[in-house]
């Protein structure tokens, strides 16, 4: 046996190796392996969590949100962390809108959970609960479902948008998401701790669109209306302000309840609504006088080259281009477009925007169809002088027509009037866009005054004539093809109108498709319609109407003759109201005029043009008037007028 | 004992940030709550002053839209020469 001294030395060998070792393993776990086991620990207490960033908010142009994002819950129950189960399953079944069964079943596993989304109202008195766990989500929140809904689209599972304009504006409106680190336990719970950021959230820009929500009610309620009463298939609004291209209000219905954008994404024939373009192509070269006249072949025309022949409802001996457009003659546009080399009815109809996207920001935006001249067969110069053989979707009628209203100049609509960034700076602001002159000034002048025709007597659009504003307006009523076949009996009755005639403000254009009861003729049915679309934003008050110019506007009612105003005091309001002065008190006396039996706008024009103010009494035609009629009075004197129905 | 107070100052600090955390938590909730409260309102306002609910009321009580002859248009006056 080894000597005590020599075991010793073994048993300190021994240990000191095994420290060695022990120092070793503690480099390597320390030194070599460290991050690893760093970050495996870490790993196992905290957690990176995505930071959802707000998307930006819809609004229309007068700040009335129409798309917006909202905090939602999901909501988790923990039934064993419970402190009065039956007392707090009713709670929760009751706010969580569950039938007591299924919270029952729900309960009896380990964890249950409701993805809802529940809105914070909703969750409100859960938050006291104990055992109910809340997980907040931002949710895209529509305050009027069916507003604009084809235009302003909706947003996916993903949260990602899927059609219309959340679709196109993703990029702006999705922001940045942020991320951060929470702790968490063993078993994966987070503590309640402080989440450590690494980087905040960036919310989405807010876009403030063009659409005017009151006209854009106006739009759908009426086509909402019209189609129910027609029995149509479907059909569209397009309004556009024609002075910076903004679209205003975009409707689009059909019978089978799908929301398709078709006013921007399905074309049609619009027969006689293109009536106007070869006109202007025909004023443009100057292929034809104010008072030259074709003859209207007692309503059947045959031309060479065309299998069936031209047809008119009403026809009139002779016609003049006016006449052609005023009654929409087939025969006579047919026989003045004849006088144009098919490249100039082309460019004409190219100028106007046919067969091009207008670039209006909306995804899938149809072209249309108008072919080359090369590709044109005998009858085309004809077809496309009275509206076939070419489509366009609303939207593009809407600008080109716009270009009417807009002294010749043809500009692209939009639907984004501003962009701001999530601290409210204005990063855009929409400018009129002109696309080109399709016509020179004063061809568009003369081609509105052609316009103005149709809603006079006698005109097709007569039954959209307002009494007080002129309209400036073309109807249209063409076959309509359906799976590329025109369909017997199937119309597509439309309408476009320029309010009011000077100085237009407002370009509507409605369409109609296959309406089967009653007329299907435009002049029955889109044109009455655009008028009572008409009256109503007028009689609304915060329409996106200049009613400063509108007032300015000569009335129809105002073309026959007034009585002069004597000159002395145009107006005696003016805004606000100035001081009385001695110079007030010294105005001559002057006879009330005698406006009895005329509309009230027209006889308190009268009275304001005299210097006298005005109060109204009752609606409808001036019964009589206080001071009555006749009797003098200082100029600045309230005269009221009892109004009564018209009978 | 510097090692007590350091360990005091420690806990307190994160009691105080804990505190703070829930504080912040219960404002975010209220503000949601809140702001969800507001949205509903809105909802509730819009729909109530939407034409498809008012017009039938305003019918039944004898009311209609006015023609354009019964809206009148008082012309503003010239801006002033300066």
């Amino acid at each position: 046996m080894a000597k005590p001294i020599v075991r010793l030395s073994f048993v300190q060998a021994g240990v000191l190796g095994a420290l060695a070792l022990l120092v070793l393993r503690a480099g390597q776990v320390q030194i070599v392996e460290g991050r690893r086991h760093a970050a495996e620990a870490a790993a196992q207490r905290t957690e990176h969590v995505v930071l959802e960033a707000r998307r930006g908010t819809l609004s229309d142009r007068h700040g009335t949100a129409l798309a917006l994002t909202q905090e939602t819950y999901h909501v988790g129950i923990a039934p064993n962390e419970l402190r009065d189960p039956r007392t707090d399953a009713a709670v929760i079944a009751r706010r969580l809108r569950l039938a007591p069964r299924d919270l029952d079943r729900a309960l009896r596993r380990r964890y249950a959970w409701f993805s809802g989304p529940y809105t914070a109202l909703d969750v409100e008195p859960l938050r006291s609960v104990r055992g109910v766990h809340l997980e907040p989500v931002l949710r895209r929140f529509y305050p009027s479902a069916q507003f604009a809904r084809a235009v302003i689209g909706r947003v996916g599972d993903d949260g990602l948008g899927a059609s219309g304009l959340e679709r196109l504006l993703d990029s702006l409106l999705a922001g940045t998401p942020g991320s951060a680190v929470v702790l968490k336990d063993r078993a994966g719970r987070e503590y309640e701790s402080p989440a450590r950021v690494i980087a905040q959230p960036i919310p989405g820009h807010d876009i403030v669109l063009t659409l005017d929500a009151e006209l854009q009610e106006i739009a759908q309620r009426a086509l909402d209306d019209a189609l129910e009463r027609m029995d149509a298939e479907g059909g569209d609004v397009v309004m556009l302000d024609p002075v910076t291209g903004e679209v205003l209000a975009v409707a689009s219905r059909h019978r089978d309840g799908s929301a398709r954008p078709s006013a921007f994404t399905e074309t049609f024939e619009p027969g006689s609504l293109a009536k106007i373009f070869a006109a202007a192509a025909l004023l443009e070269h100057g292929r034809v006088k104010a008072t030259e006249r074709v003859s209207g072949e007692g309503g059947t025309y045959r031309m060479r080259g065309r299998p069936t022949p031209l047809t008119d409802e009403h026809p009139l001996p002779s016609l003049t281009l006016a006449d052609a457009i005023r009654v929409s003659s087939n025969i006579a546009l047919a026989k003045f477009a004849a006088r144009l080399e098919p490249s100039e009815q082309y460019e004409t109809l190219r100028a106007f925007g046919v067969g091009t996207p207008t670039g209006i920001e909306f995804p899938a935006e149809a072209q249309g169809k108008l072919r080359l001249p090369s590709e044109w067969t005998g009858p085309s110069s004809t077809s496309l002088a009275i509206g076939y053989e070419l489509s366009v979707t609303p939207v593009q009628l809407a600008a080109a027509y716009g270009a009417i209203a807009n002294d010749g100049v043809l500009l692209q609509p939009t639907l984004i009037r501003e962009i701001r960034d999530p601290s409210g700076a204005v990063r855009y602001r929409h400018r009129p866009e002109p696309v080109r002159r399709a016509v020179t000034s004063d061809v568009a002048a003369r081609l509105r005054d052609l316009l103005r025709g149709v809603v006079e007597a006698g005109g097709t659009g007569e039954r959209a004539a307002l009494a007080n504003f002129q309209l400036a307006a073309k109807t249209g009523t063409a076959r309509r093809v359906v799976d590329g076949r025109y369909a017997p009996g199937q119309y597509t009755a439309s309408f476009a109108a320029l309010f009011p005639a000077d100085d237009p403000q407002l370009v509507v254009v409605m369409k109609i498709d296959n309406p089967q009861k009653g007329s299907y003729f435009a002049a029955q049915t889109a044109a009455p319609v655009t008028r009572s679309m008409l009256e109503q934003a007028l009689a609304a008050r915060t329409v996106a109407l200049d009613r400063a110019r509108l007032s300015n506007v000569a009335p129809t009612a105002e073309r026959a003759p007034l009585e002069e105003p004597d000159g002395l005091v145009p107006y005696v309001m003016s805004v606000p109201p100035p001081p009385a002065s001695d110079s007030d008190r010294v105005q001559p006396k002057r006879a009330v005029p005698d406006v009895t039996g005329r509309p009230l706008r027209e006889a308190a024009l009268t009275l304001h043009r005299r210097g006298f103010r005005v109060v109204v009494k009752g609606w409808g035609v001036v019964h009589h008037s206080w001071p009555a009629a006749g009797a003098d009075a200082k100029a600045g004197t309230t005269v009221t007028l009892f109004a009564e129905p018209r009978h | 004992m510097s090692l007590l107070a350091a360990l005091w100052a420690v806990i307190a600090r994160q009691t105080a940030s804990l505190n703070a955390a829930r504080a912040l938590t219960d404002l975010r909730a209220e503000r949601a709550g809140l702001e969800g409260r507001r949205d509903e309102l809105e909802r509730r306002i819009r729909t109530a002053g939407s034409r498809a609910v008012l017009l039938p009321r305003a019918e039944k009580l004898g009311l209609r839209l006015p023609a354009d002859t019964e809206i009148i248009l008082v012309p503003a006056p010239p801006p002033p020469l300066n």
